[in-house]
């Protein structure tokens, strides 16, 4: 319940965002159902508000969506048994939120695959309904850009990165993250600061980590 | 078009990180590969955070500039540290920003 009221701003964030890079609405809204991944839906609107090429665009959203590639790896163990289908379907709605809650009940043992899908079709929802909302909203601004709301990403960024650096090994990873991502903009065509930052500083976080403490 | 099919690559990986590992994998992941992605968002929102903060987008490609976007994006910081909360950012720091910005004029 509390993970429905975080999500919902975020949502309806994205679309004002999404029709202010050129989306028309019903792209705007294609993105939120098909793709559905929050991080990336933002950052793409970013990049097609500058213009980046399409392949960028793909690779980076790869880039940021391959965690879930370890949320599923967690679940499968426990929905083994289900049928290929289903675990195809299950896989389509996995998100952050919808994952801590189904693998909390899943650990304390009371977890189920209906729980799951109940968890996940709800977080769906909530998702596509803020998306409309924001849609609304973002219609009421004509030109976004006028008014600095493009700071709007950026600052979004800002309150989802600061929290995460008070681990002091995040701190680093930020640190070399900015150093990487300034050089790339400055000297790199595109939007390829982005994936230069995003896997090499990542990269050097794995091996602090493993270099030092366990 | 060119959107449409940008979207549907987009929704094609995404849907790619998600099943593959669901449908494929029994055991455990290796654990470089699960600190490896684990520090992939803060790269990215960094990296995010950076440019638009730090550069501006000239006619000859992106220049190093500093405006009103980075005492916002400060502020941001520091409303974003003590609480935790983004929507409180985002009012904070476009605050400082329309502030800023009005008193040039």
């Amino acid at each position: 319940m509390p993970l429905w009221l975080g999500a919902a701003p975020f949502g309806a964030i994205y679309a004002v965002s999404a029709l202010g890079a050129g989306l028309t609405p019903a792209q705007t809204l294609a993105m939120s159902l098909l793709v559905f991944a929050g991080a990336s839906q933002f950052t793409a609107a970013g990049l097609f508000a500058a213009g980046a090429a399409p392949l960028q665009i793909v690779l980076t959203t790869l880039v940021i969506n391959a965690r879930h590639a370890l949320l599923a790896a967690s679940l499968a163990p426990f929905v083994r048994g289900a049928r290929p289908t289903t675990k195809a379907l299950l896989a389509f709605q996995l998100t952050d939120e919808s994952y801590a809650i189904g693998i909390q009940r899943f650990l304390e043992g009371k977890g189920s695959l209906a729980y799951q899908f109940g968890s996940n079709i709800s977080m769906y929802l909530i998702w596509q309904c803020s998306t409309i909302a924001g849609m609304l909203l973002g219609a009421l601004i004509p030109s976004p850009a006028a008014y600095g709301l493009d700071l709007v990403f950026p600052l979004t960024f800002i309150g989802l990165l600061v929290p995460l650096l008070r681990e002091r090994v995040s701190a680093v990873v930020a640190a070399l993250a900015a150093g990487l991502a300034l050089a790339g903009a400055l000297l790199l065509p595109g939007s390829w600061y982005l994936l230069l930052a995003g896997i090499v500083a990542s990269a050097a976080g794995a091996l602090i980590t493993r270099n030092g403490r366990r | 078009m060119t959107t449409w099919l940008t979207l549907f690559g987009m929704a094609l990986v995404t849907y790619a990180t998600r099943v593959t590992t669901m449908l494929a994998l029994r055991g455990e992941v290796a654990s470089w590969l699960r600190r490896w992605l684990g520090f992939v968002p803060v790269a990215v929102f960094t990296a995010l955070v950076v440019k638009p903060l730090l550069t501006h987008e000239g006619a000859a490609g992106p220049t190093l500039a500093i405006g009103p976007a980075l005492p916002a994006g400060i502020v941001g910081a520091l409303i974003a540290w003590c609480t935790g909360n983004v929507l409180a950012t985002i009012v904070a720091g476009m605050a400082v920003f329309w502030a800023l910005r009005w008193l040039r004029m």
